[in-house]
């Protein structure tokens, strides 16, 4: 009888301290986006991903858009004041405000993507496509028929330098003589721009298309003259469904649920994130190759990338289409076993960057300024 | 890469961006020569592109489209008419504030519309015969819309109707000087609020170009600023429709070369190439002291009778 009195009474104790631990657990997250979750891009991914997270694990969530970067740190103060503990900023510019607002709130939970700086209480995220680019510069090299690949670019910083560099990597493994041909429009989202330096492109003899920017403009234009294209970020074949070849997808939800769920058991906590880095590849499932998911290559090009037959080093005589998937594969797997910046490699400029059997340093690949042999067209800040 | 395909580039793209230029600064010029100047025009541009890709999507006949794009884009314009003209708040703040309810309004009902290209976009036409001359052919009679050239043709119209007609007298005395067109007779309330609705009316139709024709999509904020650089063109122009299609033009092939010289000329500096130039011809034609005598006289200025 005693003991089953006392054994009631830790059950109640135990109940209680549960009880306690799960609410001091209990997430509510904020999202603070720079564009309009409606721009079919960067903000529009990230609030799919919201979603997910929100659905997966039961948790509450909200989301403001179209913050200017200055003005992070009066959001994040107003989400503060509503009992928000778990922030995320989704851009680059947000960096400075959410660590001045970490400091401020030391038990709030941030995580800030792209960014490079951390705290106790702030982590930092990227899902990276530089893989997936370079899978796409394969398929791209195997397309073109002028020799010239159209780029259309949204400003010259690191990350957008690695993508086109990868892509010009992978174009000319299967095709050395071909080039890729860059132009800015010094925005991350202006389907005009985009569309206008589609155009200039296609006037300069460019017949296969990629790009970084938020809209699906380039692939419609491309579609326009049945010219191949590569969507960018957000399932884009349906804009281009004969001409669409494959491109880059995010699952945003991936880190965000991975991340979220870590810190309803416990494991991370405003306390431990210093340290805390996501930098999510192919392996991790954060970015999957395809115009749609689920489709890797669209059919419509299956017959051609089979027919194109180059000699690798490592593959010996192999189809453009084995070749995507093989090295997918060397890429996907977790023990990874190729890197598209693989070394020997040289700048455009002729400068030895990469030492042959080496592989780029993360912190190099986060600030590479140099352009890959192939890539024509200015390089601003180029070393 | 020869000359002629350099020329028929530059040509073709400024008709095809400046089509949507065209087609909002006509309408800023018809409201402003009555005197009410419409910082709304983004606001009525993405109000009519999106209403324009949502009905065109919905009915599939991108024609329908641009009528109720227009049509919104009106409605729009009426709204800052009531505020302007009636309620006589400050052009300026209701304006801003158009731009900035067309702005929200747009991506709130846009919501779920982004993810699909619109099924059927405004055609481009091909002019038989025309279309066959070398050089003039391809660059002129091909690759267009119905809109570029029924807005070139509005703008003969309009600088007609402006400068020839009694109508035009009408409007642009009401621009000048309010108070003596009222006491002639003529009902200031209702010339303004006629001139800035069809400005609205053109607006709305540039925002639909956008949606249905020139990029056939929706995203939100997909007008990204083009109301602004409307604004500019209507100065620029001096508030004459013929300058505007000049002033659109040189914007549309400036804008297109800023992409095409890359290669040769730094970007950032193409970047600022197409605003640079309207500053410096700005700066210029001030300087003749031409360009001040084109402003109507009571632009900007709320019309009460029995005040001055």
């Amino acid at each position: 009888m005693r003991l089953l009195k006392t054994m009631a009474v830790l059950v109640a104790a135990l109940a209680v301290v549960g009880t306690i631990g799960l609410a001091q657990t209990k997430i509510r997250a904020a999202f603070i986006y720079v564009g309009p979750i409606g721009d079919y891009g960067w903000s529009h991914a990230h609030n799919e991903g919201r979603l997910i997270a929100e659905k997966t694990l039961g948790i509450e969530t909200t989301y403001v858009e179209f913050v200017p970067e200055g003005e992070v740190e009066t959001y994040i103060d107003r989400l503060v004041a509503q009992g928000y503990n778990v922030i995320f900023t989704t851009s680059f510019g947000f960096m400075d405000g959410t660590l001045a607002a970490a400091k401020r709130y030391p038990n709030v939970i941030f995580a800030h993507c792209s960014g490079f700086r951390r705290a106790p209480n702030m982590m930092t995220y990227m899902a990276d496509f530089y893989q997936v680019y370079y899978l796409n510069g394969l398929m791209a090299g195997a397309l073109t028929k002028t020799g010239k690949i159209g780029y259309v670019g949204a400003f010259p910083i690191p990350e957008v330098k690695r993508h086109i560099s990868a892509f010009a990597i992978g174009v000319r493994e299967v095709n050395p003589k071909a080039e890729v041909h860059v132009r800015w429009i010094y925005e991350w989202y202006n389907p005009a721009a985009a569309k206008e330096a589609t155009e200039a492109l296609i006037k300069d003899g460019c017949d296969v298309f990629a790009f970084t920017e938020d809209s699906p403009t380039v692939v419609q234009v491309a579609a326009e003259r049945k010219l191949p294209s590569f969507g960018h970020y957000s399932p884009m074949q349906a804009f281009a469904p004969d001409h669409c070849v494959s491109g880059q997808l995010v699952h945003w939800d991936k880190i965000y649920v991975d991340f979220l769920s870590k810190i309803q058991k416990g494991i991370y906590t405003s306390k431990n994130l210093a340290h805390v880095d996501y930098w999510w590849l192919l392996p991790q499932e954060a970015v999957e190759l395809g115009g749609e998911p689920g489709i890797p290559v669209n059919p419509k090009f299956v017959p051609a990338l089979k027919a194109r037959i180059v000699d690798s080093k490592v593959f010996g005589k192999i189809s453009v289409y084995d070749l995507v998937f093989a090295r997918l594969q060397q890429m996907g797997d977790p023990g990874v076993s190729f890197d598209p910046f693989e070394g020997p490699l040289y700048d455009r400029k002729g400068v030895l960057r990469v030492p042959a059997g080496a592989w780029m340093s993360y912190d190099h690949l986060i600030t590479m300024e140099w352009a890959a042999a192939g890539v024509v067209g200015p390089w601003p800040g180029e070393p | 890469m020869d000359w002629q395909s350099w020329v028929i580039g530059i040509v073709g793209r400024a008709l095809a961006f400046g089509t949507p230029l065209l087609w909002a600064t006509l309408g800023e010029v018809s409201a402003e020569r009555s005197g009410v100047v419409n910082l709304g025009v983004e606001g009525m541009m993405i109000l009519g592109a999106f209403s324009a890709f949502a009905v065109a999507q919905t009915t599939g006949h991108p024609g329908v489209g641009v009528l109720v794009g227009a049509a919104v884009g009106g409605a729009a314009a009426f709204l800052h008419a009531f505020m302007s003209v009636t309620l006589r708040a400050n052009q300026y703040v209701s304006g801003l504030a158009l731009t900035i309810f067309g702005l929200g309004l747009a991506g709130l009902l846009g919501r779920g519309w982004e993810g699909a290209p619109l099924r059927q976009a405004l055609p481009a036409v091909t002019v038989p015969g025309l279309s066959q001359i070398p050089v003039l052919g391809p660059m002129l009679f091909q690759g267009h819309t119905v809109l570029t050239y029924v807005g070139l043709f509005l703008a003969v119209v309009l600088w007609i109707l402006l400068w020839k007609t009694r109508w035009g007298v009408v409007v642009r005395s009401v621009g000048e000087s309010p108070a003596t067109a009222d006491a002639m007779g003529i009902s200031v309330f209702r010339v303004r609020y006629f001139t800035v609705t069809f400005g609205g009316v053109l607006a709305g139709i540039a925002g639909a170009y956008l949606s249905v024709a020139y990029r056939p999509a929706w995203t939100e904020g997909m007008t990204a600023g083009m109301g602004w650089i409307v604004i500019a063109l209507t100065i620029f122009s001096g508030w004459d429709p013929l300058r505007a299609v000049g002033g659109a033009l040189l914007f549309g092939a400036l804008y297109h070369l800023s992409f095409r010289l890359q290669g040769l000329v730094p970007p950032e500096l193409l970047k600022l190439m197409p605003y640079a130039s309207a500053i410096l011809v700005l700066a210029l034609v001030g300087l003749r002291g031409t360009w001040r005598r084109g402003a109507p006289a009571a632009l900007g200025q709320p019309y009460a009778r029995g005040e001055r």
